[in-house]
């Protein structure tokens, strides 16, 4: 009974929703005619002010660098409120449970996996402003790495302090560089260092400095919530 | 000037990236240093709203891109009052937890004092910002913070209303995505000023399916009544003083939100007329809901909802009276609702259920916190010499003014419900024998300071009113004067 | 090219997406064990993203980079998509994964408490 009340009221707001994004159109230019979309700024001053290749990249880290400020702040409180929720006395910090130990040929290869994996995500953030990719990914991509070898070792530990200095130096650059866009006469966030030229590896002033502070920060905080989440003790004890 | 509004983000997330740091040179700093964050956010507030009530609007461009390329922030009378509400009430919550959080280990202190931190740096965020997809970023740091904060303390079923308002929380957010999206979809901007100026090009039916979306979406947060489920276990089991920090500073950042939306952005006139009617929904039941409970501060909860129903009641008559009313409102409820939580709090201290019953005699061993919670009660109420009868009297006469007789009669009904249950709390406190064997728990000193400063307040603003009336005229004007928000924001250059 | 063939398809992708948001939603209100719910959450997560980016589509576009390649041979702005929804919707991937640890770290904490990630089994948990 309750199956057919939850179908019948997706299906309204299903069909609500299909039948405006119908509306919109897809594949096509849908914004009103006559307007000047904020794209096309964005677009045209990505290459003439910015010197960026990665329009994303731009729109991520300049013109809407605040909400990136934001996004960074969501995933240091995640990480907050993770520990916070799983907090338990220093004594009652369980082992990590582990069925069977990896073989050894997982463990030699995840070892020989696991500088080519951080140098993979490194690259992917330096090189944020010039190919798909950035700080996210690549912080993504070297939590990966650590994951692998916490899977693989089954008493692999990373150091607490270690990863919580990282994120917060990484935290403190990126807020930093903000607050540096003042003292230069600027405004918060603004660009201050030469442009370059496009397509450069040092060009963008400071979007790649941001993308780097981005990528550790966000590779510490998901290693961490990794390892928080691994050291659970895996049967109940209430 | 002595800042600038991008201060009130910026300086809180530097300080929450150090706090850990500090943490590893001194313990202590993890407390201090919020403290000293709050206070000179005060202070720059205070400024800036002087600054602001003379010169008019502070509009701050972030990333050197005027609007509408940019994201920028905006410091009216309006948002700048709610800023300095926001930031003098997080101030009065960490004086109080200052000491309240003494026997906690280092650890989870930390987590708190950075938790709270963050749950002001995005409702602040919320007020200040121009942009709707930013201020989906401060509305998520601000739940984050306030899922962390309620699942805070181990032994209770905080976990439970924790995920309940987790589930909530993240189908507001997809709804807000939605309802982004299909304006950007349509219109190629995100910047408030930028949509209000062409949102009269947009089909209307997609302009309405937003507008639902949006209401939807933000009135998780602001807890409107079908969507409120989450709202009074949260505040039962989150640690007293979060309880405070969420009636009076998220669902003010909510409110303001919506108000915001339907006021600023949107220019549907059949919006007016529903924020009405979901606001009466809303108060009713709550007030109705909140006689049935037990719990002390589930009751409050209910009382907080039903508030916030009233406020949205007085902002759908769409009348400069109305604004001001609501505005009045909110102050009153934010100061009034934190001395209720925070001296509610102290009077069912060692309880383990925290009932109504066990508040019984409590005058005896707690004179001065039976004393401002009756304050509180009969101020919430809104009976002669306190705030709140103010405030409850220009909602009635902008009611009068608009010719709602209706609202009137219904709003006059449900504030003798109110009257009821708190009298109820009240008259045990101080003509019931006390039976319970918990044992009373004295306040902290700083608890009884924050306590009687709030206290004074209530009085202050009962005694003379015209020492806020002026500043929340000012600031309902500043809401009220759409063109003026657009030419300010996008004239810049 | 057969224009009606491709109208359909227009269809068929915004279809999908609201489909994998429904299936999303549907698990949230039905299932009953709290993982699973958590999964339907995420679930409506990758839907929402899906409806964004697809709303920056052009068709014919390339990717929003300005690389060598395409200053050589294109030059023309508008041939690329929208980079809009793309920024908008790796800032909610991320949102997302920060809402779905805090959850998951709630079912733990439930977990641990009960022993059961059941909801009808945890009392408070109906509403």
């Amino acid at each position: 009974m309750k199956k057919v009340l939850v179908i019948l009221l997706l299906a309204v707001l299903g069909y609500y929703t299909a039948a405006t994004f119908f509306d919109i159109g897809f594949g096509q230019p849908h914004f009103i005619k006559g307007l000047e979309p904020v794209k096309d700024i964005y677009l045209a001053q990505t290459v003439k002010t910015l010197k960026v290749s990665n329009a994303v990249t731009s729109i991520v880290v300049n013109f809407r660098g605040f909400d990136t400020l934001g996004e960074v702040t969501v995933l240091f409180l995640a990480v907050t409120v993770l520990g916070s929720v799983l907090y338990k006395k220093r004594h009652e910090v369980g082992e990590r449970s582990v069925l069977f130990s990896a073989s050894s040929i997982v463990t030699s290869g995840s070892k020989l996996l696991f500088p080519a994996i951080i140098l993979l995500g490194a690259y992917v953030f330096i090189h944020g402003h010039l190919s798909p990719g950035g700080g996210f990914q690549g912080g993504v991509i070297i939590a990966t790495g650590f994951l692998l070898m916490l899977l693989s070792y089954e008493n692999y530990s990373v150091s607490h302090t270690a990863l919580s200095v990282v994120e917060s130096l990484a935290g403190i650059t990126f807020a930093g560089v903000g607050l540096l866009g003042f003292l230069h006469g600027g405004t918060f966030l603004q660009n201050f260092l030469p442009t370059g030229v496009l397509n450069n590896l040092f060009s963008g002033g400071i979007i790649p400095i941001i993308y780097i502070a981005v990528g550790f920060k966000v590779g510490a905080e998901l290693t961490g919530v990794i390892y928080t989440v691994l050291h659970e003790k895996g049967q109940s004890n209430g | 000037m002595v800042g600038t509004p991008v201060l009130f983000i910026a300086i809180p997330l530097l300080a929450a990236f150090l706090i850990p740091l500090l943490g590893m040179i001194w313990k202590e700093l993890v407390r201090i240093v919020p403290g000293l964050v709050l206070t000179y956010l005060l202070i720059l507030a205070i400024n800036l709203l002087n600054h602001v009530l003379v010169h008019g609007p502070i509009v701050e461009v972030i990333a050197g891109w005027v609007p509408p390329i940019g994201i920028n922030l905006v410091f009216s009378a309006f948002s700048g009052f709610l800023v300095t509400l926001m930031i003098f009430l997080g101030l009065l919550v960490w004086i109080y937890s200052y000491r309240f959080k003494r026997n906690v280990e280092y650890e989870p202190a930390l987590k708190y004092f950075l938790m709270l931190m963050m749950l002001i740096t995005g409702s602040v965020g919320i007020v200040l910002t121009g942009d709707i997809f930013n201020m989906f970023v401060f509305i998520e740091i601000t739940s984050i913070s306030a899922y962390g904060l309620t699942a805070f303390y181990k032994g209770r079923n905080s976990a439970e209303a924790s995920f309940k308002y987790v589930m909530m929380g993240s189908i507001a957010s997809t709804f807000l995505l939605l309802a982004i999206m299909i304006i950007y979809s349509q219109l190629g901007t995100l910047n408030m000023a930028d949509i209000a100026r062409k949102i009269h090009l947009m089909n209307p039916t997609l302009k309405i399916v937003s507008y639902i979306f949006f209401v939807t979406a933000l009135g998780i947060e602001a807890e409107i009544f079908p969507l409120n489920g989450w709202a009074p276990d949260a505040y039962a089991e989150a640690p007293g003083p979060v309880g405070a920090a969420f009636a009076g500073i998220v669902v003010k950042a909510a409110v303001y939100a919506i108000i915001r939306y339907t006021y600023t952005i949107f220019d549907l006139s059949s919006s007016f007329s529903f924020l009405i009617i979901i606001g009466m929904i809303t108060l009713i039941i709550a007030e109705t809901a909140a006689i049935r409970q037990e719990k002390l501060k589930r009751m409050l909860a209910y009382s907080s909802i039903g508030q916030m129903g009233l406020v949205l009641v007085a902002f759908g008559f769409g009348t400069k009276e109305g604004v001001f009313a609501a505005l009045f409102l909110m102050l009153n409820h934010a100061i009034i609702k934190s001395l209720l939580f925070f001296s509610g709090s102290y009077l069912v201290y060692n309880s383990t259920e925290k009932n109504i019953k066990e508040v019984n005699g409590m005058s005896k061993f707690l004179p001065v916190t039976s004393l401002l919670f009756a304050i509180g009660a009969f101020a919430i109420v809104g009976l002669p010499p306190f705030a709140g009868f103010w405030s409850k009297l220009s909602v009635l006469t902008a009611a009068a003014d608009s010719n709602m007789i209706l609202i009137m009669v219904l709003v006059l009904m449900v504030s003798v419900v109110e009257l009821v249950y708190y009298l109820r709390v009240v008259n045990r406190i101080y003509f019931f024998k006390k039976e319970a064997d918990t044992k009373p728990h004295k306040p902290t000193f700083n608890a009884l300071f924050v306590m009687l400063v709030l206290g004074a307040i209530i009085l202050l603003i009962g005694f003379y009113p015209d020492a806020v009336t002026g500043m929340l005229h000012k600031a309902s004007a500043s809401l009220m004067d759409k063109g003026q928000y657009i030419h300010n924001v996008l004239s810049l250059k | 090219m057969d224009s009606t063939l491709f109208h359909y398809l227009d269809y068929a992708v915004y279809g999908t997406a609201i489909l994998v948001m429904l299936i999303g939603f549907y698990g949230t209100m039905v299932k009953k064990s709290l993982l699973k719910i958590v999964i339907s959450l995420s679930v409506i997560d990758s839907g929402l993203n899906l409806l964004i980016v697809t709303i920056g589509y052009y068709k014919g576009g390339t990717a929003p980079i300005f690389s060598p390649g395409f200053l050589k041979n294109f030059k023309d702005v508008s041939k690329m998509v929208d980079p809009i929804p793309q920024a908008l919707v790796l800032t909610a991937i991320v949102i997302g994964f920060g809402v779905t640890a805090v959850a998951l770290a709630l079912v733990i904490r439930l977990y641990r408490h009960h022993g059961t990630l059941n909801i009808d089994e945890i009392k408070n948990l109906k509403w």
